[in-house]
């Protein structure tokens, strides 16, 4: 009878199997997935987790596809409407009450995603070059980036609801100063040639990245800038005291040691015009940034000693030494009118003021910033505006300001600054240095659509413009300047893009769903306080007279001891995890039926296994491996219903020897509940 | 004369025993018989005291106090009684046992349960003597042209489940009793156990025989007590008179039946949970097939059957088939138990053929509403069924028209609803219910039942949102498709019919912070009619939180920022001066 | 009250061991035995009986678990099962359940300070037609008002002082 073979059709392909075969075997047979949570061919079915289900003609029930069985004639449909609603249905059940999370919240809120807990974990375990690998995944300047970056990863770092955040930015330039010291990197492997030429315009973060992707995957990358070396912004923005350019150089230096070409002091529109520059190429990515100063738009701004901020930095790197007197005012409140600030004092001048319409509190500057500034003897003026800027023979001889005062909250919550009105106060200066913003210059790139804001259109997702086979991305693209590690994001998507255009196809992002977790401090109350590592700096009255680096750098043992603090927030399981890869195979809406959890805690009673509740979806795969694999039935399912928990009975201490450590609770988990440790 | 007393677990909750125990008292001598018997099922007339003449039910004496002990004694005592007359049933009552037709519970409230002889004089245990003279294959037969289905609620063909049970290959058989019933709001099962335990026993064994069972067991709902006393007599003497165990009366055929306890999971209603359960395990339902008939109770083939089939078998037998199948519609056969309860004037155990409509129940053995209040719907089916509505009244009892309605027929619950319900926190109500006795183990069930709970629980506190109802749908819908067993699968039952038909509720709710039943405390507005308020100023010496303002004799007024609905005021007011609103 | 520390005197099991020998499938009823004797299940006494069923601790604490019958913890002298049922709840039950609380300073699942009363609610007791019902120990109380519910309560606790 066994050996009976039926003919059936699955998903209108023709099966045949023995009697006895269940849809979800006879599937396999043709190729067909389905997708289940619970079931374990050793095992045999158990039925839980809802997520196999399948339509079966003139069948007005769905069946469980592990443990229906095949019948002649049958004829089933997996991907049926109704099935993959009921299916869909399981999953967003699942993760509405699936409380954790799958990235850790500073990989999540680094615009490039760089796995940030992952390299924190080798530098924790002391493996500095795995951390360097992990950085370079997606980005090829860690020792710069982590010096300038204004980290939005510490920003979400969950330690932040226990104290203080990781210092995620300060151990990623510890990392890579530390393999560069030891000499000891990964080496960085590049696929074999495509045979594909790719130009790049600009040599700052954008385009170095781009360059370092695209060279991974065989291309020929040249990159061209319009300066005398390598670096974009991150060189001739960045003051040496924050950044020393050897340590740029030498992270430029390993990029072109990948076979990528530098040209510099190439300028689309003088060198070449683009039409031409395209020719040369497969493929083209512009990513020249935005040099040009932004306006402050008042009277006497033409006067001789007013500079914009970024011109003013470019020409303390180039050694013009410009001329600013001895009193000094920028305008502005971001990291770049602290660069200006801290210069000024360093090139010379005597007193240096910061003015800001509004207070401390809303400046977009790292704090930490700030207060290196004040340290240096930078004054702020809060609460005024340039209103015009007065002259004399020509020159700069003070400015006048008017008063402000905080008004209504704007759409992002920030009060509005307001002029009181006929208030005003003037200084006495020699110069003033506009740090208010900074723009793209588009001229070489006539044939590039523009966006009504005069930065290069481009495709939000895949970075391409109106143009086949030319990309542009970072601050010369959309909404214009924003930070590094942004137009890094943007550069590796754009490389991907370029690398599939050159392979022929289309790259088009797609937005992962990811289950995330809604806490508050209440939820670490519990948690030791533990203080963030603090970084050595020259003292303020030596610092302030050159250039030499403020930061003195962390020592292996710190920085370790400080990424240990690291809660490991993200799931250990993300890339094996079954829950999650079908939430995104069927697009579940994983907050839609979000309600109270089911009872949620971390132990760690079994021997190298460790228990985490909160993302267990009671497959009881763990409970029957234990019990008919490993023959010991540690595990077992307590309480009902919703607030029903799997747990090892040990109330006997001591009793957790009788655990074989075998592992095939974890091995079988669907997904990140068991964790092996130790 | 005999006074038999009805001592169903309602007439001993009711005080029947203390009535008894007072007349024993004043019976030392003897003058008088004293009986027990079962539930008449006349519940809301408990305690109920009949009186014989020589065997005949002379009077039967309603609401029995122990105060009336002393001339209930007396007058049958003396054979006068006149002394009782005002105790006595009236008209209207008999009608509430007069409209019935009983077969299922054709023994109750007549005989003592605890007396095999009672049962063997009302014809007891002829059917099995006469069974054990057929062949199994007979005995189906007859069950077949009976029409009986499954009365435990999903009216499965009795006779099919029989006849797979007994095609299945198996050295070893099972015959098993669901007598766990978990509806909350019938009691049907109970009610036989405790008054017929015999006419179950009978049952069981000819089913037995019919499948090629040896063992069997009756798996009781541990809440049922005394129905486990009793059964545990009845199966006793059943043993002593050759009835059960080894070689029945001598046929050769040996059945032993056990009692099983149930620990409180209403899950275990449930076929398959039951089996998990009675093998000692977690009661969480097994997939299905193998159905239980192919492999059940330790992987043998095993039939399950509940109460209220077992007890229409011996019946069956007796009269015929025929004779059962000449009752009912096409589509259903024989009679069927309701526990009719709720907002009922007279409530109780009602059996009636199959066929008359709910109306003749519920207004016409019921009585209609109580307290002089207005129908509203009728919840029948438990947590696995549906509310109907007053126009869905003339629907006639039967498994395929009261399905149609989105309810079901169920095991029998029939739970009377008043303009006082909200229907909204009824669904709230029994999702409450299933969601905490969701086994757990499928997603679509034990999380899903959850969220249901909780989308229904922010509706009726005011906190709905739009969309909300439809969401509900789509969960119903889904979770019927998705869950594992019949319980997961027939929950969205009682939220799916209450939207068909009491949509507007669920919006009044949603869109204007209504509950137009009053009940939702959340929504409701307490306030004082100045016109009726004489300003005793009672209420606002009750009120718990000072919300209550006035100057005596002067109409007071309730500060609704302060006013935590409580309630207090309304039931102190003695001038319906408070409105709920 | 720590969960090693207990030490129930397991011999009162050895008749229920003895009565269900054999039986493989006895776990349930050996548990209502065990609980009948204890007044719940002690931790040491699921140990005891996972030993002699040849049940893992596990499987003997997920039964424990399942069914609403097993108490984990003793409870008070007096054990109140309120009715929940279908018919309690369309009769008021929700009133008789805050009266209740209101009376004890406890709910569903605990225990009084003083051990006195504990409260549980039950899906249906079956006395449909007598709802609102609860059920003191051995006996029940029928056509409860939050006043009756109250007075019954008060009187039990008069009676054991």
């Amino acid at each position: 009878m066994d050996t009976e073979l039926i003919d059936l059709i699955i998903d209108d392909v023709p099966v045949r199997v023995p009697a006895g075969t269940t849809i979800f075997e006879a599937a396999k047979t043709a190729g067909i997935e389905i997708p289940n949570l619970c079931y374990l061919k050793e095992l045999g079915p158990y039925g839980a987790c809802g997520v196999c289900v399948v339509e079966v003609e003139n069948c007005p029930k769905m069946l469980r596809a592990c443990s229906a069985k095949v019948a002649p004639g049958m004829v089933v449909h997996t991907k049926s409407e109704k099935a993959l609603a009921t299916r869909k249905l399981a999953l967003e059940l699942l993760m509405g009450d699936h409380d954790g999370d799958c990235q850790g919240p500073c990989k999540l809120n680094c615009p490039a995603h760089t796995d940030c807990q992952k390299y924190v974990k080798e530098i924790a375990e002391g493996r500095f070059a795995d951390a360097v690998a992990t950085i370079k995944e997606t980005f090829p300047l860690p020792a710069a980036i982590g010096r300038v970056c204004p980290h939005p990863c510490e920003k979400a770092c969950r330690r932040n609801l226990v104290e203080e955040p990781i210092s995620i930015a300060q151990l990623k330039y510890f990392a890579a100063d530390q393999v560069r010291k030891d000499g000891n990197e990964h080496p960085i492997k590049v696929a074999a040639p495509t045979g594909k030429k790719v130009g790049i315009v600009g040599g700052g973060p954008a385009g170095l990245t781009a360059a370092f992707k695209l060279a991974q995957r065989g291309h020929a990358v040249t990159v061209y800038d319009q300066m005398p070396e390598m670096g974009g912004m991150l060189r001739y923005g960045i003051p040496e005291y924050r950044l020393p350019k050897a340590i740029l150089k030498a992270e430029t230096d390993a990029i072109a040691a990948l076979g990528v070409t530098f040209v510099n002091d190439f300028k689309i529109g003088r060198d070449a015009d683009f039409a031409k520059f395209r020719s040369w190429f497969d493929a083209v990515v512009v990513a020249n940034g935005a040099w040009k100063s932004t306006a402050m738009r008042v009277k006497g701004e033409e006067l001789q000693g007013v500079w914009g901020g970024i011109d003013f930095l470019r020409a303390v790197v180039t050694g013009e030494k410009p001329d600013i007197g001895e009193r000094v005012a920028i305008v502005g409140g971001g990291n770049t009118a602290m660069d200006a600030c801290r210069t000024a004092v360093r090139v010379g001048a005597k007193e240096v003021f910061v003015v800001y319409r509004r207070t401390r509190k809303e400046m977009p500057a790292e704090d930490i910033e700030i207060t290196e500034a004040e340290e240096e003897g930078v004054k702020f003026k809060f609460l005024y505006a340039p209103d015009e800027i007065l002259g004399k023979d020509g020159k700069v001889c003070g400015m006048r300001l008017q008063v402000m005062e905080l008004g209504e909250p704007d759409e992002r919550g920030r009060r509005k600054p307001v002029p009181v009105a006929g208030k005003f106060e003037e200084i006495a200066l020699d110069s003033v240095i506009a740090a208010i913003g900074q723009r793209n210059d588009p001229e070489g790139f006539a044939d590039l659509p523009q966006t009504q804001k005069g930065t290069i259109a481009a495709d939000e997702g895949n970075f391409s413009t109106a143009l086949p086979g030319v990309f542009a991305c970072g601050d010369t693209v959309n909404k214009g300047a924003g930070i590094a590690i942004g137009a890094i994001a943007q550069a590796n998507e754009a490389a991907l893009a370029v690398d599939a255009y050159l392979r022929g196809g289309e790259y088009k992002p797609v937005k992962p769903i990811l289950s995330e977790r809604e806490l508050s401090e209440k939820d670490f109350a519990d948690r030791p306080r533990i203080a963030r590592a603090k970084m050595p700096q020259r003292p303020p009255e030596e610092r302030r007279n050159d250039f030499k680096e403020v930061n003195l750098g962390l020592s292996p043992e710190v920085a370790q001891a400080e990424a240990k603090r690291c809660l490991e927030c993200g799931c250990h399981d993300f890339e094996d995890c079954k829950l999650i890869r079908y939430a995104n195979l069927l697009q579940a809406d994983v907050k839609r039926l979000r309600g109270d959890y089911h009872p949620g805690f971390v132990e760690q009673k079994l021997v190298t296994i460790e228990r985490n509740q909160r993302k267990c979806v009671l497959c009881n795969l763990c409970v029957r491996v234990c019990a008919e694999q490993a023959k010991q039935g540690l595990l077992g399912l307590v309480g009902r219903g919703f607030k029903t928990v799997i747990k090892p009975e040990f109330q006997n201490p001591g009793a957790t020897a009788v655990c074989k450590d075998c592992h095939l609770c974890a091995d079988n988990c669907p997904t990140g509940a068991l964790k092996v440790i130790g | 004369m005999k006074l038999v007393f009805g001592e169903g677990s309602c007439g001993i909750a009711a005080g029947a025993r203390k009535v008894r125990a007072a007349v024993e008292k004043l019976n030392a001598e003897g003058a008088v018989e004293v009986g027990i018997t079962g539930c008449i099922g006349m519940c809301y007339l408990e305690p109920i005291v009949d009186v014989y003449d020589g065997g005949t039910l002379v009077k039967r004496l309603v609401k029995v106090q122990e105060k009336d002990a002393e001339r209930i004694y007396k007058a049958a005592a003396s054979g006068d009684l006149s002394g009782v007359k005002d105790l006595e049933i009236s008209a209207d009552d008999k009608e509430f046992l007069e409209k019935q037709t009983r077969i299922a519970l054709r023994h109750c409230g007549l005989i003592d349960p605890e007396d095999i002889a009672a049962y063997e004089a009302v014809d007891g245990y002829k059917a099995i003597r006469k069974v054990l003279t057929m062949t199994p294959e007979d005995v189906i037969a007859e069950i077949k042209v009976s029409g009986l289905a499954g009365r435990g609620g999903a009216g499965f063909p009795t006779w099919f489940k029989w006849n797979a049970a007994r095609n299945a290959k198996g050295d070893q058989k099972y015959l098993i009793c669901n007598a766990d019933e978990g509806d909350p709001g019938a009691f049907m099962d109970r009610a036989v156990i405790e008054s017929d335990p015999h006419s179950l026993i009978e049952g069981m064994l000819i089913a037995a025989y019919a499948i090629g069972a040896t063992k069997a067991f009756v798996y009781v709902r541990a809440e049922y007590p005394l129905a486990i006393v009793r059964l545990e007599k009845a199966l006793a003497a059943a043993k002593k008179a050759g009835l059960l165990g080894e070689n029945i009366l001598g046929s050769g055929f040996s059945c032993d039946i056990r009692i099983k306890a149930g620990a409180g999971a209403f899950v275990c209603g449930e076929e398959t949970a039951l089996i998990e359960s009675l093998e000692g395990n977690r009661g969480m339902p097994r997939l299905k097939p193998p159905f239980p008939a192919e492999k059940g109770y330790t992987q043998a083939p095993s039939n399950i059957n509940n109460v209220e089939t077992f007890a229409n078998v011996a019946w069956i037998i007796l009269n015929g088939g025929a004779a059962f199948a000449a009752m009912g519609t096409e589509t259903s056969k024989g009679t069927k138990v309701f526990a009719l309860t709720g907002k009922i004037k007279r409530g109780g155990l009602v059996e009636i053929p199959m066929g008359l409509t709910l109306r003749d129940v519920i207004f016409g053995i019921g009585g209609g509403i109580r307290d002089g209040g207005t129908f509203k719907a009728v919840q029948m089916g438990g947590p696995s069924g549906g509310c109907i509505p007053e126009h869905l009244l003339d629907t006639l009892i039967d498994y395929k028209a009261l399905g149609a309605t989105g309810a079901i027929m169920g095991s029998g619950g029939m739970v009377v609803m008043d303009s006082h319900t909200c229907m909204v926190n009824m669904a709230r109500f029994f999702l409450d219910f299933t969601a905490k006795e969701s086994c757990g183990k499928c997603v679509h069930c034990r999380i899903g039942t959850k969220r249901m709970h909780e989308i229904l629980t922010r509706i009726t506190e005011g906190k709905g949102r739009e969309g909300d109802v439809e969401l509900l749908q789509e969960l119903c819908n889904g979770i019927k498709a998705g869950a594992l067993c019949g319980l997961g699968q027939t929950a969205p039952n009682p939220v799916l019919t209450t939207i068909r038909y009491f949509r507007d509720e669920y919006d009044a709710h949603i869109r204007e912070a209504r509950c137009p039943a009053h009940e939702c405390a959340a929504l409701k507005k307490f306030e004082i009619d100045p016109a009726k308020c004489k300003g005793c100023t009672m209420c606002a010496k009750k009120c718990p939180v000072g919300a209550i303002s006035g100057e005596p004799k002067k109409p007071h007024a309730i500060d609704q920022s302060k006013c935590i609905k409580c309630g207090q005021c309304v039931a102190t007011c003695k001038f319906g001066a408070v409105e709920v609103k | 009250m720590c969960a090693n520390c207990e030490k129930s005197d397991l011999s009162l099991l050895t008749p229920v061991f003895e009565a269900f020998a054999g039986d493989d499938h006895a776990l349930i009823s050996i548990l209502q035995k065990a609980q009948d004797i204890y007044g719940y299940l002690p931790t040491d006494v699921l140990y005891a009986i996972a030993d002699k069923t040849g049940n893992s601790p596990a499987k003997v604490m997920g039964v424990a678990t399942f069914y609403t019958q097993f108490r984990l913890k003793p409870v008070g002298k007096n054990l109140i099962l309120l009715c929940k049922g279908t018919a309690c709840h369309v009769n008021g039950a929700d009133s008789i359940e805050k009266a209740l609380v209101e009376e004890l300073g406890v709910g569903d699942g605990e225990t009084t300070d003083d051990g006195l009363f504990s409260v549980k609610t039950v899906a249906c007791l079956g006395c449909c037609s007598l709802s609102p019902v609860m059920m003191i120990n051995e006996d029940t109380y029928g056509s409860l008002t939050p006043a009756k519910a109250k007075d019954i309560v008060r009187k039990i606790r008069e009676a054991s002082k």
